[in-house]
């Protein structure tokens, strides 16, 4: 990822001042609610599946180099190359080296949001490899030239007034499109001859599988297929937290992940690759390339290892009233929302991305809605006690609190303060409210705060008064 | 008012935990919730040593003064029958202490032990005492917000919902994302105030399109930044503690001062 | 140290291996054994009832009809075009099933990026969420399934199970397919606004005739 702009309050101030993103934001997120609440209110057993599916995942990582080990045995057995990247830059390089080896001019990528975190776009470009982003929203937002700011939907900050605009001016034909339906077949028809004209097909993977060496992409447009089919070379770049044991274990875990993403039953395409083409095959890729990174998944079995169950379903970003409100380009990490707020520490650094596990309101609705039971709260509570510990908190916040121990862990000190501060505050008050507040204006710059009362309920208790 | 459900044995000793924000802000939260713990057959008393429950520390990541503050509070209650808040939010962070002293065995079985007998208010007379209002009145429409740490972190979702059913003349109103939070995550509605702005303006908007006469909740942090938000938009929504209705003291709401 | 042997010794160091790998198998047959017992309830006993009630359900949007068997499908596919304003022309999938039949005023047609109609055959049907099952091999072609606009396949009712565990527990052991497609409905995208379209890359319109 490219450093992103200002701070991540800027970037916030900026994003809440913006009409466009808020109509976009809520009808994409109020959708994704909708949907996944039909879905979910139809399965009566789903919070146990969940419960089920964390298990899955754990039993993976539990005895992750034996599945890892045996999915790459498999793989190489189908006729796959492996390729294994300990961090970004070798990722990018190794992908970089086979489209050199291949010659390629134009690579067709379907939608990977792996390829985001290790920056494959930019490497690409300076690489000169022409990139398609084959995914719908994928293919708006580099005709915007952006990136995702939802990992389901990564178009998510644009309207249809927006995709309109930028197809009218983007596209071949240059009608000005309104229905959504003309929009997708206008994005159809400007896309077909890069399919079957691109060098190297580029997909991420939604599961390794142990026991047969396959990958798993899951889509509803179908361009993970045409990515990956027709050109002369398939290359999958895949975090090596995407292991699973079984075949059955991905379709068991593809349950939840569909309906906490969609609110679908199943996406429109589901698909198991395996290797290159084989004999007899009238279609598919003569190299199959497997490019295998860590880019920090060691350094989380150790720190957060739930973290790594995550499927990137995206449902702790539409349910989040932060992310509702901000949308995912203020979060200035690959993957925005609480799972963003959760891995971009991770990967950026803490010391430039403290905000991220503050700006969260602790309200664990998040966990709740996670497919694998993610505590997402508590990781980043653990992120904000690795912060405090480093120093990288404003000596205000620390000296109050410091104050504030200090005065509470001594009751008559405190009861004493509290015996002069209400009084004070009372001044303040007008009709019952205070509509500036000294200390915390922040408070007061939305919102009014009630006048306090004369004495404490203790102080009341003491003195005998209403009881 | 009496108690109308529940077996009857030796009345156990409830150490009510007023929480900071009650103490300071609104003493009648803390008079409705020790009527309540009496009415439901309680032996309640209020000890003067306690003050915070260490939760602006722990969720700014300050582990080592949140633990001054929690070994404090275990020391004040351990030795009642039961710990009560009138919060979801403070109940939850006791429940926490375990976690908090993980790594310090006596203190770590203290904190587990007083996790286990603390309560939500509303939840504690639903479920263990089997509890319900007798003789309380109140002619208006009211609308429930679940405040998340009592919903999510405590599953407090049908009890208060079962004692303002027992409220005569009370008429609920359902509230457009009763679920979804407020906006006021502690000490995260002053560090990220816009945010949180656009929050919680969204719940007042929800509020206010229900009509009804009353907002109700478990938690005054919520309610304080609901009620501030409500009435710098000019609402007229009153808002109380579910326990002040409950208790039969709801008679000035959140920023009616008394006469 | 090279990148992959980085990678497993911190592995190793992390997550000590201590299970035999009978002992991990059964433990991950458990693990799926223990999913089974929560999974959504199907709506209907019979297979090919609830395998048509999920797939033509608005939010997948397939239609389906039902032959005797497979000697009126050509006729099928015509009724199919005429209905459709589309040329009594589609690309046939080289599956047996479909080659041996007469296919009498269908021409068939090469398989192109621009095939307005194709037709194919399916291995199975999951009739839990409604899903064709498709391996790829000499008689099936993975691009007959996202090339054309429209998608005509054929799907012997005998060959639908219940769940994905039972089409896992019939392949298990069986070597595995360069890809082994799972198609829930025509090609569609929520990416604007949330909202679905249909026809985004692969078949617009997806049709499925039942055999049987």
């Amino acid at each position: 990822m490219n450093a992103p702009a200002g701070t991540f309050k800027e970037r916030a101030h900026k994003a809440l001042g913006d009409t466009n993103l808020k109509v976009a934001l809520d009808r994409t997120t109020g959708n994704a609610r909708t949907k996944r609440a039909a879905a979910v209110a139809a399965w009566p057993d789903f919070d146990e599946a969940r419960k089920q599916s964390a298990a899955i995942k754990d039993h993976a990582l539990d005895n992750f180099a034996y599945y890892l080990e045996q999915f790459e045995r498999n793989a190489l057995a189908s006729g796959a190359k492996i390729h294994w990247a300990r961090d970004a830059k070798e990722a990018c390089a190794a992908v970089i080296d086979i489209c050199r080896q291949a010659k390629a001019k134009t690579a067709t990528r379907s939608k990977s949001m792996l390829g985001e975190e290790i920056g494959l776009p930019h490497a690409l470009a300076e690489a000169g490899i022409r990139r398609v982003e084959t995914d719908l929203a994928e293919h708006i937002i580099q005709l915007a030239g952006e990136t995702p700011s939802h990992i389901i939907w990564p178009a998510a900050h644009r309207t249809r007034e927006d995709v309109s605009r930028l197809f009218q001016q983007h596209h071949r034909d240059h009608r000005l499109l309104t229905e959504v339906e003309a929009m997708v077949a206008s994005a159809r028809h400007e896309l077909r001859d890069d399919f079957f004209g691109a060098d190297v097909g580029i997909s991420g993977a939604n599961y390794l599988v142990a026991e047969t060496g396959a990958i798993c992409t899951i889509t509803n447009e179908g361009n993970a297929e045409l990515t990956t089919t027709p050109p002369r070379v398939h290359i999958v770049t895949a975090g090596i937290e995407k292991i699973v044991a079984t075949t059955e274990h991905a379709l068991q875990l593809t349950r939840v992940l569909v309906r906490s993403a969609t609110g679908a039953d199943l996406t429109q395409y589901t698909t198991f690759h395996c290797g290159p083409k084989r004999e007899g095959d009238r279609d598919g890729p003569e190299e199959f390339h497997i490019v295998l990174v860590d880019h920090g998944r060691t350094q989380m079995l150790e720190e957060m290892p739930e973290m790594l169950r995550c499927l990137r379903c995206g449902a702790c970003l539409n349910h989040c009233v932060v992310y509702r409100k901000i949308g995912g380009h203020a979060y200035g990490g690959a993957y925005p929302g609480p799972m963003g707020s959760a891995l971009t520490p991770v990967f950026d650094g803490l010391e430039n991305t403290r905000d991220l596990p503050h700006a969260c309101t602790m309200n664990g609705l998040c966990k709740a809605v996670c497919p694998v039971d993610i505590p997402l709260p508590t990781l980043l509570r653990d992120w904000r006690a690795k912060s405090f510990e480093a120093g990288y908190e404003p000596p205000g916040v620390q000296r109050a609190l410091k104050i504030w121990t200090f005065v509470a862990t001594r009751p008559r000190l405190y009861r004493a303060a509290l015996a002069v501060a209400l009084p004070l505050l009372r001044r303040l008050g007008k009709d019952g409210w205070i509509s500036r507040l000294p200390f915390a204006s922040a408070w007061t710059e939305a919102r009014d705060f009630p006048t306090p009362p004369r004495q404490t309920f203790l102080a009341q208790i003491a003195s005998g008064e209403q009881q | 008012m009496t108690n109308t459900g529940g077996a009857r044995q030796a009345a156990p000793k409830v150490g009510l935990f007023a929480t900071c924000l009650v103490d300071m802000l609104r003493p009648n939260i803390g008079f409705s919730a020790l009527e309540l713990l009496r009415a439901a057959g309680c032996d309640v008393q209020i000890p003067r040593a306690q003050t915070c429950c260490g939760q602006p520390a722990y969720n700014s990541g300050d582990d080592g003064n949140a633990r001054k503050l929690a070994r404090q509070v275990i020391e004040v209650f351990e030795n009642f029958d039961y710990l009560v808040a009138p919060s979801g939010s403070c109940a939850s962070m006791i429940r926490t202490y375990p976690e908090l002293f993980k790594d310090d065995p006596a203190l770590s079985l203290r904190a587990r032990t007083l996790a286990e007998k603390t309560f939500e208010l509303l939840s504690f007379l639903v479920d263990v005492r089997g509890f319900r209002p007798a003789n309380v009145s109140c002619k208006a429409s009211a609308t429930y917000h679940d405040t998340c740490s009592g919903l999510r972190g405590l599953g407090i979702k049908t009890q208060p919902r079962a004692l303002l059913a027992a409220v005569q003349g009370l008429e609920m109103r359902p509230l457009e994302g009763d679920e979804t939070c407020c906006g006021f995550g502690g000490t995260f509605c002053i560090k990220y105030s816009e945010i949180s702005d656009a929050i919680v303006a969204e719940k007042a908007a929800n509020i206010q399109a229900t009509g009804a006469d009353l907002l109700l909740g478990g938690d005054l942090g919520c309610l304080l930044n609901m009620a501030g938000k409500l009435r710098r938009a000019g609402a007229t929504t009153r808002v109380f503690h579910a326990a002040e209705l409950l208790a039969g003291r709801a008679l000035h709401a959140i920023g009616e001062e008394k006469p | 140290m090279n990148a992959r042997d980085a990678i497993f010794s911190a592995l190793r160091r992390l997550r000590p291996e201590h299970l035999l790998t009978d002992a991990l198998d059964a433990q991950a047959r458990e693990l799926a054994a223990a999913m089974k017992t929560c999974l959504p309830p199907l709506e209907f006993s019979d297979l090919v009832e609830n395998f048509t009630a999920r797939v033509t359900a608005d939010k997948v949007g397939a239609t389906v009809e039902r032959l005797a068997d497979w000697s009126g499908l050509p006729e099928a596919v015509a009724r199919y075009a005429e209905t459709n304003g589309l040329e009594k022309e589609a690309a046939l999938q080289p599956d047996p099933r479909l080659t041996a039949l007469n296919w009498g005023g269908v021409r068939p047609a090469p398989l192109k990026p621009d095939t307005m109609l194709a037709v194919g055959a399916a291995r199975g049907g999951i009739a839990e969420t409604g899903s064709l099952v498709f391996h790829s091999g000499p008689d099936a072609p993975t691009l007959y399934n996202f090339e054309p606009l429209h998608h005509i396949v054929a799907l012997e009712a005998r060959t639908v199970v219940a769940r994905f565990e039972d089409y896992a527990a019939a392949e298990k052991g069986q070597p595995q397919p360069r890809n082994v497609n799972f198609i829930t409905g025509a090609s569609g995208t929520t990416d604007i606004e949330g909202v679905l379209a249909r026809g985004a890359h692969g078949p617009r319109r997806l049709h499925i005739v039942f055999i049987g």
